[in-house]
């Protein structure tokens, strides 16, 4: 029997809506360089890009690295504090747009 | 739970290594060394099996022990399309019939003996293990490496070891950055993995150690970092797609990186690389870089070895946030140990972890320099007559 990620008793993972496509996904960041994607079966028969992908989103051919759509909803969920970053991790004065640093608001845009 | 109460010291678990083997494709080898006409004796998935070469030029593997009175069939001799028992001569073929018995009028019913499928592609000889006795499973089949067998990029250059522990040290690596840095003197700044279905991918890039870098005559071609791509195919078999960026020109190679259980407490573990040969790069250039990058992984996989041989197998792992995802590569290698009806969706449901290396690598950045100066520092110092 596997066990969960120890990591996962002090933040557990929360579901993100992809702006884009509406597809959901459980996600979980430590920080802002730091990204954790769950999938399900339900989320990747949405997600658009995955399905236009010319592998049908194998990652095999690696051209299915990430979704940008995805990518940015959860960069914004972030910004917004919508998703909890482990203690430590948030921005000093406080967790919206204004604390983020610089160079993480630029790999949003 | 992990923790006792009283004390507070976190306990190490760890259940027994399965004595079940993985389903999937495993690579035995370059397939060139089974054709030599005699039959082969291998030690895998707990049992001793028999790799000949039949008339046909198929390689075939059957189990090495002969269902007549049990002889060993990788001490016979290989006879037209059929393997020769050492003990009464009985015949078998590579689909684990037995073809005749030269002293008897008929072969009795049910003379058949285990055969495992068999992929003889890219230069390397792949058997299928089944628990479950199914044939391969299409959605595994291995992708095809691109550069092998091509005048373009060198022969494979292969070498094996024999390691005395559980195949799962060796999987656990694939999502290990730190020990990137710690053990094999590298310097990882971006670490991704996707685990998805039969795959587990790893994206990697990093650039060169200067205080690792091994002294070059002036005027040599310096290396600045590299970017590599790789990827489990099922359970044993990694290519990497690994491109040294030096800071004249980019070199591709592809590494295999592959293994097959000898039993749940060895394996043998391999690993093969072709070169491209490109520009600037000829024949013999490539057959350098080849060498080169063999002897570094050569290093690479000792210093893991090392490591293992010492270390306590360990099923609850206490990771920091900038540890890789041990426990969900390890939730998709399970796929592979349970019967295919019982994969469960997270085994195979997509999962993307990408690593934050800002804190580790200002801490390495620094720790290079250290290394640099008190390197520098020792190089002043004249030795005394
Ligand atoms: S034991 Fe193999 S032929 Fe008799
Ligand atoms: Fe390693």
């Amino acid at each position: 029997m596997i066990r969960p990620d120890n990591r996962l008793a002090d933040l557990p993972m929360t579901p993100v809506e992809c702006q884009r496509c509406h597809a959901t996904v459980q996600v979980r960041k430590s920080s802002w360089q730091q990204t954790s994607v769950q999938w399900d079966e339900a989320g990747a028969r949405t997600c658009l890009e995955r399905r236009s992908s010319p592998s049908g989103g194998s990652i095999r051919d690696t051209d299915f690295f990430t979704c940008a759509g995805l990518r940015e909803s959860i960069a914004q969920a972030a910004l917004s504090g919508e998703i909890p970053m482990v203690e430590g991790s948030a921005p000093r004065g406080g967790r919206g747009p204004a604390g983020a640093p610089a160079e993480e608001r630029a790999v949003t845009q | 739970m992990t923790t006792a109460p009283e004390s507070g010291v976190r306990a190490i678990e760890a259940a027994a290594a399965p004595t079940r083997f993985a389903r999937g494709w495993h690579c035995l080898g370059l397939a060139d060394k089974f054709r030599d006409g005699k039959p082969h004796s291998i030690q895998a998935f707990g049992q001793k099996l028999v790799v000949f070469q039949s008339g046909d030029g198929k390689l075939n593997v059957l189990d090495a022990y002969c269902r007549h009175m049990g002889g060993d069939l990788s001490q016979g001799t290989v006879k037209g399309d059929e393997i020769a028992c050492p003990f009464h001569d009985w015949r078998w073929g590579g689909d684990g019939r037995c073809k005749q018995i030269p002293y008897a009028r008929r072969v009795p019913l049910r003379a058949r003996t285990a055969a495992w499928p068999t992929l003889d592609q890219d230069g390397m000889l792949f058997v299928w293990n089944d628990p479950e006795g199914n044939p391969p499973r299409e959605e595994e089949a291995l992708p095809m490496i691109e550069g092998a067998l091509d005048d373009e990029w060198t022969d494979w250059l292969w070498y094996e070891t024999v390691v005395d522990t559980n195949v799962r040290e060796v999987i656990d690596n694939n999502a290990d950055m730190a020990h990137f840095f710690y053990v094999h003197l590298t310097f990882p700044t971006y670490f991704k993995n996707i685990f998805e279905g039969h795959i587990a991918a790893q994206y990697m890039n990093g650039k060169a150690r200067e205080d690792a870098r091994p002294r070059l005559p002036e005027g040599s071609p310096q290396l600045i970092g590299n970017t590599s791509v790789a990827a489990y195919y099922g359970p044993s078999f990694m290519t990497d797609e690994l491109t040294y960026n030096y800071d004249r020109m980019d070199v591709r190679t592809t590494l295999i990186n592959c293994h097959y259980p000898i039993d749940e407490n060895s394996f043998v573990l391999q690993y093969g690389i072709i070169v491209k040969k490109q520009d600037g790069l000829d024949e013999k250039a490539a057959m350098e870089v080849a060498n080169t990058q063999a002897l570094y992984v050569r290093r690479g996989f000792e210093q893991d070895v090392q490591i293992w041989k010492n270390k306590a197998r360990i099923d609850n792992p206490l990771l920091c946030e900038e540890d890789g995802p041990v426990y969900q590569l390890r939730r998709w290698y399970e796929q592979f140990y349970v019967d295919v009806a019982d994969i469960e969706p997270a085994m195979v449901e997509r999962f993307e972890y990408e690593l934050d290396t800002t804190r580790p690598n200002e801490v390495w950045e620094k720790q290079v320099q250290d290394n640099l100066a008190a390197k520098a520092a020792a190089q002043g110092r004249t030795p005394v007559s």
